[in-house]
């Protein structure tokens, strides 16, 4: 037992270890590159996988949105692109916060131009805010959920925002650093809040050039930025290709620099092996994960025993070896990301249904249950999945083979994206559903909302007042030490009934040509993508 | 044969309008709904208001057969819409695609029948010798060989060997030829390669079928020479089913390309398709089918007349 327990803290250590020595690796490689003297001029040539659904990142959730408008826009605060999740202000030059918490003052910095010559004020800030924490009818507003502390924002000067609150948040300043909140011309947001869903009207380090559908996406350098000296680029340029082999060519042929989501394993190293020292590649463990949502409302899944069993017959940790190189998909953990404050450590997860490592013993528990359950010759299960290989289709095919171990027959079933939408997530109308998620930071409020009930992300649809109380507990809690046991406190009640089966953690890697400088790859592939620090060192 | 053209003008009417009413009610039976992708994205944050409002806006929210009245009213005036997920005219993204179609298909075509129509006249004279088993274990490869494996390996082996790719975006011929041939090169060979295979294949089988003609047996016993014999006599008279599987294969390159135009970044008509169906982007899937049917349509129109050319035995009233 002293001996398991010391394992398992080897094994949290390790990942701490691994984690800073990353941390220091990405801070030192950064500061090196910033020692570098910057080069001007060139375009940035980058691949993506994706079209976006619309050009407006308040409406959205992909990376293929983000990443394409990010350098277009400013916002109100970031996240440092040097060290995250250290927050910085962008539009904003200092801020102050009452001592009740309930009060948030900004100071607006002056001079800040959008693209189209009108001056950005407290004004247009309040106006973003306003759609984004109470969009009018017809628009709509993807993360308005974590800005429900808000009362209200005024603007009582051009260059003061204030951001009233009906209860103190502890998440607020991550929330309005948030990479999505970009800040829209008020004039254009009166007329039509849709606007932004096709047009771009920004005020960052690059305007607007064109959008072939399907094709590319191009910025230009804005001279006019507020950041005096950059950026340093000429523009960027993205190719839009939904085949990862044409993507990953692409970058070994030169004719992009950076794919800036992710390549698999077996590509990268390819990449690496041909290119040598001119290939640089950022591996970091990601804010998103990949879990099984299984619908709590219906039989069986309403049976704890029948959750329990289907989440004790995965092996977690023989699936995060043989989904790496294939996927990307690497960490066993939690509802937080391992190896943050957050996270339940590795000795208390292997406590929960599912995380022990002694597999036999997890299967025959899982039998057990079911037979108790009144299956005792096992399930059929029909796991709706997204036809997507990476890393969906892969991770459904060792989901389905753990399950058989344990009797539970599932089928998979592919569904082009707009159906898993429409016939799984939306209407419910599934038994098991792959459901992943990927966000900007690692904070509880961003990660665990949906765990409550009536949330867009609780696929599941189960419904525990405790979790509400919980939730609505660390969200208001200002000291850390409390949040963090009321952020455990969810976690074990989530784990505890199998409410959602977690999979696995992703790891980005992120593959560019050393010539890109000055880009340091956080855990997610939203933030950090304005550009206006990059640069070539050659064409 | 004025009358008959004519005649063939006229059905191309009735031809689409049927295609027409079947994309139009197969797009809405199938799951999905644009207005909730549109208002979900991939967060599933859909609100029933807001749901009915964008309906409305979409128009989506007016019985099907108003819809459908609309929309052909619409092509009749060659105005098919807007995108319902970009708000551009679908003309527009049309457009914009088109030239790059139509080079691949063409382009390919030529490659095709370049290759084929030797390569199985060939192997049709040769019959049974080692010609013909070379031609024959090309062509099978060519049919057997999935074309976005193909093209995979095209770009590996110049990444891999040279540290070459091809680019990655499409220039017009008339814009820059030499980029615009170090693009279209390798799909125009994999896609040609395919077309040929098929070709060559029907090729060689007319041609063995009218080789063994009472006329041809006639010809030579006159001691024609070979040339003679196979061009002037054979091959013409056997390419009846060839100009139709070309003219076929042809309009199906149009818009059904989405692999290879995958593989190797074409921004063309199949890719448009596809995504189209996926967004449930009922005006442009429309759009698409509508000007694939037309093309086979005026394919089978221009097939059907060069039979006169071929076969004079052949006159349409």
């Amino acid at each position: 037992m002293a001996a398991g327990i010391r394992r398992h803290r080897n094994h949290f250590i390790f990942i701490t270890l691994a984690l800073l020595a990353g941390s220091i690796v990405a801070a030192t490689s950064a500061a090196v590159q910033a020692a570098e003297t910057p080069r001007r001029g060139g375009v940035l040539l980058a691949v993506i996988g994706a079209d976006p659904p619309s050009l407006d990142p308040h409406q959205e959730s992909t990376f293929a949105t983000i990443q394409l408008v990010a350098p277009l826009y400013s916002t109100l605060l970031q996240v440092d692109p040097y060290s995250y999740p250290k927050i910085i202000g962008d539009a904003a030059t200092e801020w102050k916060i009452s001592p009740d918490g309930l009060t948030y003052t900004f100071k607006i910095r002056q001079g800040i131009k959008f693209h189209d010559g009108s001056t950005l004020t407290a004004a247009d800030v309040k106006a973003t805010y306003d759609k984004i924490a109470f969009p009018p009818q017809g628009v709509r507003s993807v993360r308005k959920g974590s800005y429900t502390p808000i009362k209200s924002i005024e603007a009582p000067d051009a260059s003061t925002v204030v951001f009233k609150l009906k209860f103190p948040s502890a998440s607020l300043m991550n929330n309005l650093a948030s990479p999505w909140n970009v800040i829209y011309p008020k004039k254009y947001l009166d007329t039509d809040p849709n606007y932004f869903k096709t047009n771009v009207v920004g005020s960052g380090p690059f305007k607007f050039k064109n959008y072939t559908r399907g094709a590319t996406f191009e910025g230009e350098r804005n001279p006019d930025y507020f950041v005096k000296d950059r950026p340093y680029l000429d523009g960027y340029k993205f190719f839009i290709s939904p085949e990862t082999t044409v993507r990953a060519a692409a970058i070994r042929s030169g004719r992009a620099y950076i794919e800036f989501r992710d390549l698999p394993g077996a590509e990268v190293e390819a990449i690496k092996k041909q290119l040598g020292d001119k290939i640089a590649v950022q591996q970091v463990s990601a804010t998103g994960w990949w879990g099984i949502s299984v619908n709590n409302s219906i039989k069986p899944f309403n049976d704890a025993r029948v959750r329990r069993a289907l989440t004790l017959g995965l092996d977690r940790y023989t699936a995060g070896r043989v989904l790496l190189p294939l996927t990307g998909l690497r960490d066993v953990g939690p509802l937080m990301r391992p190896g943050t404050e957050w996270a339940l450590p590795p000795d208390e997860l292997e406590k929960f249904p599912g995380f022990g490592k002694d597999m036999e013993k997890n299967r025959a528990e899982a039998k057990r249950l079911l037979a108790e359950a009144g299956y005792p010759n096992g399930l059929k299960v029909v796991l709706k999945n997204r036809n997507v290989k990476l890393p969906y289709q892969d991770f459904a095919v060792f989901v389905i083979q753990e399950w058989k171990k344990i009797g539970v027959e599932a089928e998979n079933r592919p569904l082009e994206t707009a159906t898993w939408f429409s016939d799984g997530r939306d209407t419910g109308n599934f038994e098991a559903i792959i459901s992943p998620g990927v966000e900007f930071m690692d904070d509880p409020d961003v990660m665990l909302r949906r765990y409550v009930f009536g949330d867009p992300g609780n696929w599941g649809r189960f419904n525990d007042p405790a979790l509400e109380d919980l939730f609505a507990r660390q969200a208001r809690s200002l000291d850390p030490a409390e949040r963090k046991k009321l952020v455990f406190e969810m976690q074990r009640r989530v784990l505890e009934n199998a409410y959602y089966l977690p999979g696995l953690w992703w790891t980005r890697r992120v593959v560019h040509w050393a010539k890109v400088k000055n880009y340091v790859a956080p855990p997610n592939h939203y933030s950090n993508q304005k550009l206006q620090d990059v640069w070539l060192s050659e064409d | 044969m004025r009358t008959y053209i004519l005649k063939r003008l006229l059905l191309i009417v009735p031809t689409l309008l049927g295609a027409a009413t079947l994309v139009f009610v197969i797009m809405r039976v199938i799951p999905g709904d644009v207005a909730l992708l549109i208002l979900g994205g991939d967060q599933g944050h859909v609100d029933e208001k807001q749901l009915v409002a964008m309906r409305q806006q979409l128009g989506l929210d007016q019985p099907l057969v108003v819809q459908f009245g609309t929309w052909l009213w619409g092509v009749v005036r060659f105005d098919f819409g807007k995108s319902l997920w970009t708000g551009q005219p679908v003309v527009e993204e049309l457009l914009i695609r088109l030239p790059l179609s139509l080079e691949l298909a063409l382009l390919a075509t030529l490659v095709s029948v370049l290759i084929s129509i030797p390569l199985g006249m060939l192997a049709a004279v040769r019959q049974d010798t080692w010609v013909d088993y070379v031609v024959r274990v090309v062509s099978i490869g060519g049919l057997a060989i999935p074309g976005f494996w193909v093209g995979i390996l095209c770009i590996l082996f110049l990444v891999i060997f040279f540290g070459w790719g091809p680019p990655l975006e499409f220039t017009p011929p008339w814009v820059d030829p030499w980029t615009n041939f170090q693009m279209m090169v390798w799909p125009v060979v994999t896609v040609g390669y395919r077309y040929a295979a098929v070709t060559t294949r029907m090729t060689r089988s007319t041609l063995l079928e009218v080789l063994r003609e009472d006329y041809i047996r006639t010809a030579w016993a006159k001691g024609l020479r070979e040339q003679a014999v196979v061009i002037r006599h054979a091959l013409k008279n056997s390419m009846l089913p060839v100009i139709t599987l070309i003219g076929t294969e042809f309009a199906f390159l149009i818009g059904g390309l989405v692999v290879t135009e995958t593989v190797f970044t074409l921004n063309g008509i199949g890719r448009f398709v596809v995504d189209a169906v996926a967004h449930r982007d009922y005006p442009v899937v429309q759009a698409l089918i509508f000007l694939t049917a037309f093309s086979f349509v005026i394919v089978n129109l221009l097939v059907d007349l060069t039979y006169a050319w071929f076969d004079p035995r052949i006159r349409y009233r």
